[in-house]
């Protein structure tokens, strides 16, 4: 994406004559050779590395017969020995790219390797167990290898760890995923800071978010709700105050952990919505959304572009949602879009001159 | 973020570690049933039918036991909280025709007998229905419900089981975990379970 648009910018720089075609090229050049850049290549290999590892998990499928079952056995750890030492000779080489794809191979054949074994040997139940096991030694391979690639294997493993059924399990209690997806997210989260996978962390935060989505779905109260909106809120604010001790370390990881705060926040006022019946309260939850909206808008809407514009969506969203509830019922439903349509240019302009505002401060800042 | 590696382990160390790492895990889930075949109690269970009959799922077969409906009646001892997740401890001991049955069962550890055999159940919620009693039937699994056979062969052993012409042979651990030792059909073996 930002590939794209850095092309279009720099062939209209070349044109208007700021800077000379060369120079355009070669600064194309230094954002290709960048490892974190997005290339075809690099995304045809770990797609190569995904076809690869699912020939091997629908040879499991097939549950071959025709092959002794020891032997069956070692073939797959054969795999996943050729899949970590092609990866580490290939990185030693300083292939980083063809390394990844490598890597990823070899984590997703361990799962293999253990969706065999249950299958192979009958042993039925503790998917759980299973699913942990595989992230567990995908995390151990990420961590080793210090791989971005496993990283973002091991982040998208910590959902299937949280979505296995857990009445399948030995060892699972309750309260065990309520304890247990918040600790994967941290090291989804800390595997991504050190792998330098930015990317990845991303999915550490979605975790948080489903962890307290499912932390409602088990305890679905109004209690429950307020409870998210209030972590959400200190969250934010945590992140977002200039004051704040961890604002920090926040910033350190760029928008994210903002935005994320922000949308739990918001997510909590929409349960809340739903949670509250009578007239006195919803209105209530309507004015904390819009001044959540103003204050999130406000606070970080200079630094974070996806603070903002959640901010401006909740805005719209809960004007348009006031008005319907208290004179939508009035003046029905022509005069109804009637409104919504002034309202959503009202906002619209507020925006535009909320934009144009904030870019003029960036130049003013940096002339 | 910068892209400089402070400290990075040789690749083909972490290599080394990580295919040892995980082989032993694979090792480890291959031995610890086959110790279970070695070392494990026999027992023999009949099968049941089960319902709807067409569960044959890619290449397994389920299957369930008289063992797998408990009556509450032969559950002893206390009964944890509505709503809480436990394992109950089920006693088997063998009928005239050598086939096993649940004698008694209890939430509790269970001290083993002479010519008995504890099986544990994985965990199910328990529902007391707010009055502290348990329903009459309580429905547990015990982690050997399952059974993969080669592509297409599953159909005649769903009938058998159906038929109630279906035995398993399993072998029990001392914790009370069982693992599938063998297949009977009327009695024969069909499909006898190597340890490795």
């Amino acid at each position: 994406m930002y590939r794209s648009w850095l092309e279009r910018d720099l062939k209209m720089w070349a044109a208007q004559g700021l800077i000379d075609a060369k120079t355009a090229t070669v600064l194309l050049n230094e954002y290709d050779s960048r490892p974190s850049a997005f290339s075809v290549g690099r995304v045809l290999l770990i797609i190569s590395a995904l076809l690869f590892a699912a020939a091997v998990l629908l040879l499991v499928a097939a549950n071959w017969e025709a092959i002794p079952r020891l032997v069956r056995l070692a073939g797959i750890i054969g795999v996943i020995w050729a899949a970590y030492f092609g990866g580490g000779a290939l990185l030693a080489r300083g292939a980083e790219r063809l390394a990844a794809a490598f890597l990823v191979l070899g984590a997703l054949s361990f799962g293999g390797a253990i969706a065999l074994v249950g299958q192979m040997y009958h042993l039925s139940g503790d998917a759980l167990q299973a699913a942990l096991v595989w992230f567990g030694g995908t995390v151990a391979a990420a961590v080793l290898f210090r791989s971005g690639a496993v990283t973002v294997v091991a982040g998208f493993l910590a959902f299937v760890v949280s979505g296995t059924d857990w009445t399948q399990s030995y060892a699972a209690d309750q309260m065990l995923l309520l304890w247990l997806m918040p600790l994967m997210a941290v090291i989804v989260i800390a595997l991504a800071r050190y792998t330098g996978a930015g990317r990845a962390r991303h999915l550490g935060y979605l975790l948080l978010v489903a962890w307290l989505a499912f932390i409602y779905s088990e305890y679905s109260t109004a209690t429950t709700a307020i409870a998210i909106v209030v972590f959400g809120a200190v969250a934010y604010l945590a992140a977002a105050l200039p004051q704040s001790p961890l604002h920090a370390i926040a910033r350190s990881a760029g928008s994210a952990p903002a935005f994320y705060a922000y949308l739990v926040l918001m997510l909590g006022l929409v349960v809340l919505h739903v949670e509250f019946d009578a007239v006195g309260e919803r209105l209530a939850v309507g004015i904390v959304t819009l001044g959540a909206a103003i204050a999130g808008i406000a606070l970080s809407g200079k630094e974070n572009g996806a603070v903002r514009y959640l901010g401006y969506v909740a805005f719209a969203a809960e004007t348009l949602y006031l008005a319907s509830e208290t004179i939508g019922s009035i003046i029905g439903t022509s005069g109804f879009f009637l409104v919504s349509g002034l309202v959503v240019a009202a906002i619209a302009w507020a925006v535009i001159a909320l934009e144009r505002r904030l870019a003029s401060n960036e130049d003013k800042v940096e002339a | 973020m910068t892209r400089t590696r402070s400290f990075r382990l040789s690749p083909l160390v972490a290599a080394l570690i990580v295919a040892v790492l995980q082989t032993a895990v694979i090792g480890y889930m291959v031995e610890s049933r086959a110790s279970i075949l070695r070392n494990g109690a026999d027992i023999r269970l009949k099968t049941s039918p089960v319902d709807p009959r067409d569960l044959l799922r890619g290449d397994y077969v389920i299957l369930s036991y008289p063992i797998s409906t408990i009556p509450s009646s032969i559950v002893a001892g206390d009964i944890p909280e509505d709503g809480t997740r436990a394992r109950l401890s089920v006693r088997l001991k063998p009928d005239a025709d050598g086939l096993w049955n649940a004698t008694e069962a209890r939430f509790e550890d269970m001290a083993p007998e002479e010519g008995s055999v504890i099986l544990r159940t994985l965990p199910f919620i328990i529902n007391t229905y707010g009055a502290g009693v348990l329903a009459d039937t309580l429905f547990v699994q015990y982690g050997i419900e399952r059974y993969y056979v080669p592509e297409g062969e599953g159909r005649a052993l769903e009938n058998a089981r159906n038929a109630q012409e279906l035995d398993v042979e399993a072998r029990v651990s001392s914790d009370g975990t069982p693992q599938i030792a063998r297949l009977l059909l009327r009695g024969e073996p069909v499909y006898d379970e190597p340890l490795y």
